[in-house]
């Protein structure tokens, strides 16, 4: 990066392993040749150490569960990556020095190139996708219908030599039957030796929602306090008189303990290591090492597999390893006839093209001489009419044996198509089964920014709130957020997935509601919250996966808490789940943002008790719910009057009103839903 | 349907019937069929053309097509005519018992409706049920 020849101006981050290389750098260029992948390294570390400290902060400075998760994901990410790299500029660094020694003791210059016997195989392109872990719950978790959902945070960290790739966030509750990761991760450069280490971490997530700010302070009180011994330590490291001239260990010692920061702390539940030999075309199943037992807190009963779809594209497979011209001689004749083609090698076959514009203009070759690992290859003695020697190409097609005879127009040539032939050969030896066809892999998507996602909850979890509570620093909390969400919205668009929701100009795509047959009323318990609660009669109903207990105070129905998230559906990515729960889902819809999306026919006689299903044009009537009136809806079920919309005005256009109508119908748990697929 | 089709289709299905109900008049026939679909594709969206009921967290009572009212099996509640499912064989009222070799019968409405609609496959292999024709046929002209 610096070199004489070149003036570069750049700023380093102070403390940084960049600046500590540069405090040294008369003594370090004096040992060690200052190649270029050296710097690289450096680069790299230095990016993933702000990486590290801009996750310390966020981590310190958020409140909420999700967001502290992310962060601890992104710094154990950041953590492992610089350790890799270490290790990597460890290696190299050493290697060098070897080098030196040997070269000093030899009185020899060893060369950059290596020995033309030894060939090295091309690289290539390993994908992995579709990561399915499978999960065991007992029965009697799975059934349990109160008590807190056991939830825990998830994600993989993925790892072929230095590159190191993390797959998203899942949450798993024992509503899951699968950890499945939707990520698609490529790694560019991996030789067929390599070794992909899949790791599963694991975070357990408490239940509580304290809106307290007391963990909060306590918190940020910590990390600063830390941060002041972490530059501390960083001073002292920088010591140029510390530092060991043969290794980087002065750096190792300031950068690996790091600032410890209070917040979730993610383990490692399993592991398993994947090489060429488990690469297909499609799905398959691998074995998990678990690390960790039941009475860990970040336990996940795992089935002890692993699915995924492991793809490998060699070089060789996808690029041109050769092309040039080449005469082919024409069978039969004499004197032999030969024919001007353009060569292209490429995957398994050797493609001729009349001329090289043709393969340019992507015209159908004019025929192609298969290369793979039957073939044989080999020089011919020369030919008295040619100056050069020939190449033989013999396949086995069915049953005969069709040779091709090539020839160039110089001996280099020969020799350049020969080594090109060799090193194909070579090649597929080593990447085996990922040359007999090319895989696909899908490259990823680029990737919307990822908003905080909210929690993704069961349709029949509950949350108590306790009278005691003071509920205004609640909503008030809840208002801001509510209100961040709207500046959000108005920003982003919505997925494509949305259009699923709104109805197509073609076919009738209302799903038919049958209207759910009353049953006995309940009591609402009264509360502070009654004025806020839920004006859907009956939504408090006696599924066994309510809290069976009546005398607790008033919980959220889950109806209304997906009101509220219905709305930032339309912001959030593709994969948020329209199912979440909270208070402030139910209070953003009260503050007159939202609208009632109680389904029911206003056709349908409210005692009907039979389950007829409603003819397909039934548009579903908006009920509101506005705060003041829910006292005389509390107590009839079957009878809706449509209430006067509240005051404020929608900021939505109409086709995401009605979808989110839709969608307040599919999740109201007494309408049986119905899916169009 | 073309007017005639479907007058060819009625004379079929009460042939059928009778055929049926010649056979056991106490029995009632449970048909397992196996239906591909091949998806079709409208814009973005790869489509089957049917929809959907049921599912461990819905409320089975609720269910028409069910006759055990305790069933929180996966039914077709509806077949969009000229679609790939009913070009399939599909037919209203069917129970999904499997898609694809997942199983179907102890799913949410929501897991269903995912393995229904995978973006990276053409075709689904769906294991149904049927009650029996008739039955099958009075749901379709309701």
């Amino acid at each position: 990066m610096f070199c004489r020849t070149q003036t570069t101006r750049a700023t380093i981050a102070r403390g940084s392993a960049l600046e500590m290389e540069i405090r040294r750098g008369k003594f370090r260029r004096s040992v060690f040749l200052d190649t270029l992948q050296d710097s690289d390294i450096q680069k790299k570390i230095d990016h993933e150490i702000r990486m590290r400290d801009g996750a310390c902060k966020l981590l310190a400075a958020c409140s909420q569960r999700d967001q502290a998760l992310e962060a601890a994901k992104s710094l154990l990410t950041c953590n492992t990556r610089i350790m890799a790299y270490m290790s990597e500029l460890q290696r190299m660094k050493e290697a060098q020095v070897m080098q030196r020694v040997a070269r000093r003791s030899d009185g020899t210059r060893s060369s950059d190139a290596g020995p033309m016997d030894d060939r090295l195989p091309c690289k290539g392109k390993v994908a992995i996708s579709d990561l399915r872990i499978p999960l065991m719950w007992k029965d009697t978790e799975y059934f349990k219908n109160k008590g807190e959902l056991h939830r825990c945070a998830v994600f993989c960290l993925l790892q072929v030599g230095g590159e190191i790739h993390d797959t998203d966030m899942v949450m798993v509750d024992r509503t899951l039957t699968d950890i499945c990761f939707d990520n698609t991760i490529v790694f560019s450069e991996a030789s067929p030796g390599f070794e992909l280490r899949v790791e599963l971490y694991s975070c357990c997530s408490e239940e509580d929602y304290s809106a307290g700010s007391a963990p909060r302070k306590l918190a940020s009180k910590l990390s600063s306090s830390l941060g002041r011994s972490a530059g501390k330590k960083l001073r002292v490291a920088m010591d140029p008189g510390a530092c060991s001239p043969t290794s980087n260990a002065g750096a190792a010692t300031l950068l690996l303990p790091g600032p410890a920061v209070a917040g979730p702390k993610y383990h490692l539940l399993a592991h398993t290591s994947l090489s060429l030999s488990h690469v297909q075309d499609s799905f398959r199943t691998h074995d998990l090492s678990i690390s960790g037992n039941e009475e860990c807190s970040y336990w996940v009963p795992l089935y002890g597999s692993v699915c995924c779809r492991l793809a490998a594209q060699p070089h060789c497979m996808t690029q041109q390893m050769m092309s040039g011209c080449l005469k082919v001689k024409q069978l039969g004749g004499d004197p032999p006839s030969w024919r001007n083609v353009y060569g292209v090698l490429k995957g398994t076959n050797l493609f001729c093209y009349h001329r090289q514009e043709d393969m340019e203009a992507n015209v159908e070759p004019a025929f192609t001489i298969a290369i793979n690992k039957e073939t044989r290859i080999r020089a011919s003695e020369k030919d008295p009419h040619s100056k050069a020697q020939s190449i033989c190409i013999s396949n086995q097609y069915g049953g005969e044996e069709v040779t091709h005879t090539l020839s160039t127009d110089s001996r280099e040539e020969t020799h350049r198509w020969m080594e090109a032939f060799w090193q194909q050969f070579c090649d597929m030896s080593q990447w085996k089964q990922c040359c007999d066809d090319l895989m696909k892999i899908e490259l990823p998507s680029p990737r919307k920014p990822a908003l905080v996602t909210s929690k993704q909850g069961s349709l029949y979890h509950e949350i108590v709130i306790d009278t005691s509570d003071d509920i205004s620093t609640v909503t008030d909390i809840l208002t801001r957020r509510m209100q961040e969400l709207e500046l959000r919205s108005q920003l982003g668009t919505s997925p494509p997935w949305m259009s699923l929701f709104e109805e197509s100009p073609g076919g009738p795509r209302t799903p038919r509601l049958a209207r759910h047959s009353p049953r006995s009323p309940h009591r609402l318990p009264h509360s502070p919250l009654s004025s806020l609660r839920c004006p859907w009669p009956g939504l408090l109903s006696s599924d066994a996966s309510l809290t069976s207990d009546s005398d607790s105070p008033c919980s959220t129905s889950p109806c209304s808490r997906h009101r509220g998230w219905a709305e930032p559906l339309s912001l959030s990515s593709p994969r948020f789940r329209p199912r979440t729960l909270s208070l402030d889902a139910k209070l953003s819809t009260l503050r007159g943002r939202g609208y009632g999306g109680v389904l029911q026919c206003s056709c349908q006689p409210p005692s009907s008790s039979s389950l007829a299903p409603i003819p397909a044009q039934c548009i579903p009537q908006a009920t509101l719910s506005c705060s003041s009136s829910t006292s005389s809806n509390s107590s009839s079920e079957g009878s809706h009057s449509p209430s006067s919309l509240d005051g404020t005005p929608f900021s939505r256009p109409s086709s995401a009103r009605r979808s989110l109508r839709n969608l307040r119908a599919k999740l109201d748990p007494r309408n049986w839903l119905q899916s169009q697929v | 349907m073309v007017e005639w089709e479907y007058n060819n289709y009625l004379m079929v299905v009460k042939v059928l019937n009778d055929f049926l109900s010649k056979l056991d008049s106490q029995c009632s026939c449970v048909l397992q069929q196996r239906i591909e679909i091949r998806k079709l594709r409208q814009g973005e969206h790869l489509i089957l053309g049917f929809s959907i009921g049921g599912g461990i967290d819905q409320d089975p009572g609720q269910n028409p097509f069910s006759e055990d009212k305790s069933d929180k099996g996966i039914y077709v509640t509806r077949v969009t005519p000229e679609g790939p499912a009913e070009v399939a064989g599909l037919m209203m009222g069917d129970k999904v018992m499997q898609v694809n070799g997942w199983d179907m019968t102890m799913v949410t409405h929501d897991q269903a409706r995912k393995r229904l609609t995978k973006k990276n496959e053409d075709v689904v292999r769906l294991l149904v049920t049927r009650k029996s024709l008739e039955q099958a046929v009075k749901h379709s002209m309701m």
